[in-house]
């Protein structure tokens, strides 16, 4: 084993984050077994769904690179999609609607930084607690039940397509791209690699690593609002349990796309493949007619499986 | 005196962590219920809130030992289903009792082993494994049904001396835990290797001589039985197999364990703060059911109360 490892190709191949190979693994899949689901209108409607989720992605590994985590994105996910809904606006237009939506997630995603990077306070307690505050709020002003409909414009626009490719999956991938420029280009993403590398290292080097963190927050606090924005496009209806096993998956995706606490290896196109491999697994499982136990298994057997090999991997470096 | 006292409020300078707080917020809802409502300072009503609370105290206790190291297992509610699941299988309780504490520990015993020797996050290997039990249990009990053997049920449901049984589960589950942390070598350990993990020096523990990986996958095995012990206890209470009573158990866990003050990090936190922190979670639960508070509201508060709580705690390092 210890030889295989040391080999250079090996090595080299070991670098790639796993969600690659999943992916990889998930399309020969479904190739063999159903050839003619692999074209691009299917395919479409499949990543369409898992846009919210894949842009929530962008946000958590953002925050992961400094180290912290965020599980709030379900809480203001329900936030949002109950102002949207619930018609405590009435007559709003969409514009009113999307500052709104951003300027609930930068005052979350502040507050969770602020706690995070000046309190101090666990980043799990503080963005859990923030989560479970939200949820609370939300399903008391609606008393438990669904609130109403969504504006038709947003449903309208989630279904519109650009060269036979849906909308949202190109805002996805656009919004990577940024996220990627931000973290590769700029100073504030040569801060964030370093506050993850080593938080003391960079303090004594002169980085704001405080402003870091806290500016790490409401940047993934600001993406949830747009994956929210998305989400609510997607279902057209308000609910009351939209989007809650979202932020764990984000989690989950973002470390299968290779970035881990601190690590930031993967990039952004690890996660983002990550979060792919969440829909393809979903195509998969469906064609071949698993039902909803068997899902949870294999996702638990392939997350568990694609971290374990990319543990051995940062085992024998 | 002033000063020490002021240390316990605060939390400082010491490795158990802040347990007085909460204490002082449990101390404050009992006698606000009390001078409020007329049921809550009643015997009944008392036993009621134990036996209610007992699940989360078990399931918290074990959640604090993975904790008190460093890690945190998500996989605490699925293991509780499970063992509900199990219990109501139709076979001998002389097989199907064994039987779930030896399942618990194979599922301990994965996610110690994904974590210390794949090098995989405890967030993600315990993730996996919650997908994983869910799974199997929803395979076993599509939905809730069956009968847990008769000795479960009357392990919970009887009395002795007036006092129910419920109350005696407490005093042993705490006894043990006590005996575990504070009275043996392995519960030094625990605290070493956390101490040394949230300092950033991952192997301070292992140059002294402590295995650290052996004590940490022992750790998640000691974390899954406390599970199937508060799973044990659920199904006598239940009666039947329940595949979604231990839903969002993971996260009220970990509530009740930073509630008591122990921190995330690991290496600081206490028994007693988690028995606290596990009581006033039930306490909010009961007192607010009395003054017919909306469950809603319940949940926003309990939230809130954790924020406020943890926002008090004093720390050196950011981080998870």
């Amino acid at each position: 084993m210890a030889a295989v490892l040391a080999n250079p190709i090996a090595r080299r191949l070991l670098r790639i984050p796993p969600s690659y190979f999943v992916f990889l693994v998930l399309l020969a899949t479904l190739w063999v077994a159903r050839p003619n689901m692999l074209n691009l209108n299917i395919m479409g409607i499949f990543v369409r769904q898992i846009v919210p989720l894949g842009i929530l992605v962008l946000g958590q590994l953002v925050v992961m690179r400094v180290k912290s985590i965020d599980l709030s994105g379900g809480g203001i996910i329900l936030l949002i999609n109950y102002f949207i809904s619930s018609g405590t606006f009435p007559g709003a237009s969409m514009p009113f609607f999307v500052v709104l939506a951003l300027g609930t997630g930068l005052v979350i995603g502040l507050f969770n930084g602020f706690m995070i990077g000046s309190r101090r306070v666990s980043a799990v307690i503080v963005t859990l607690a923030v989560s479970i505050i939200l949820v609370g709020l939300v399903q008391f002003l609606s008393s438990g039940n669904p609130p109403g409909d969504v504006p038709k414009l947003f449903n309208d626009l989630y279904n519109t397509k650009f060269l036979s490719v849906p909308t949202p999956v190109l805002f996805w991938v656009l919004l990577t791209a940024l996220v990627w420029l931000l973290l590769s280009r700029t100073v504030f993403g040569r801060y964030v690699a370093s506050v993850g590398e080593n938080a003391e290292a960079a303090h004594f080097s002169g980085v704001p690593v405080q402003r870091t963190v806290i500016l790490a927050h409401t940047l993934a606090g600001l993406i949830a609002a747009i994956a929210a924005l998305v989400q609510t496009g997607s279902i057209a209806v308000g609910s009351v349990r939209v989007g809650l096993d979202l932020p764990i998956l984000a989690v989950a995706a973002t470390i299968l796309g290779g970035v881990v606490f601190g690590r930031g290896d993967g990039g952004v196109w690890g996660p983002f493949f990550g979060a792919l491999c969440f829909a393809l697994l979903f195509v998969v499982m469906t064609v071949l007619g698993i039902d909803e136990p068997g899902k949870l298994i294999a996702q638990g057997v392939i997350i568990l499986g694609a971290a374990i090999f990319y543990g051995v991997r940062v085992r024998n470096p | 005196m002033v000063r020490s006292v002021f240390n316990i409020l605060n939390g400082r300078n010491t490795r158990q962590g802040l347990w007085g707080l909460p204490l002082l917020v449990a101390l404050l809802i009992s006698l606000w219920l009390t001078v409020e409502t007329t049921q809550f300072a009643t015997a009944e009503n008392l036993f009621n809130l134990v036996a209610q609370a007992m699940p989360l105290i078990i399931a918290a206790i074990g959640q604090l030992v993975v904790v008190l190291i460093g890690g945190l297992d998500l996989s605490v509610g699925s293991v509780i289903s499970f063992t509900t699941a199990v219990l109501a299988l139709d076979q001998p309780a002389i097989v199907l009792i064994p039987a779930v504490f030896v399942l618990a520990a194979v599922i301990g015993l994965i996610n110690g082993l994904a974590i210390t020797r794949f090098n995989v996050h405890p967030i993600i290997a315990t993730l996996s494994t919650q997908y994983i039990v869910l799974g199997i249990t929803r395979i076993l009990r599509p939905v809730s049904g069956g009968t847990v053997p008769e000795i479960v049920i009357d392990a919970v449901s009887g009395s002795f001396l007036g006092i129910p049984y419920p109350v005696f589960w407490g005093i042993v589950v705490i006894l043990a835990a006590w005996k575990l942390l504070y009275g043996s070598r392995y519960g030094l350990h625990l605290f070493a290797i956390g101490g040394g993990i949230a300092s950033g020096a991952e192997s301070a523990a292992r140059n002294f001589g402590v295995s650290d990986r052996r004590n940490i996958i022992l750790a998640y095995v000691i974390c899954s039985c406390f599970a199937a012990v508060a799973g044990v206890f659920l199904a006598g209470r239940i009666v039947s197999g329940d595949p979604n009573v231990g839903l969002l158990f993971e996260l009220d866990t970990v509530t009740a364990v930073a509630l008591g003050g122990t921190q995330l990090s690991g290496g600081i936190g206490s028994l007693h703060g988690t028995v606290i922190g596990a009581l006033v979670m039930a306490l909010l639960a009961n007192g607010m059911n009395l003054a017919n508070v909306s469950p809603f509201v319940q949940t926003a508060i309990k939230g809130g109360i954790l924020l406020a709580v943890v926002g008090l705690q004093s720390r050196k390092k950011m981080g998870l």
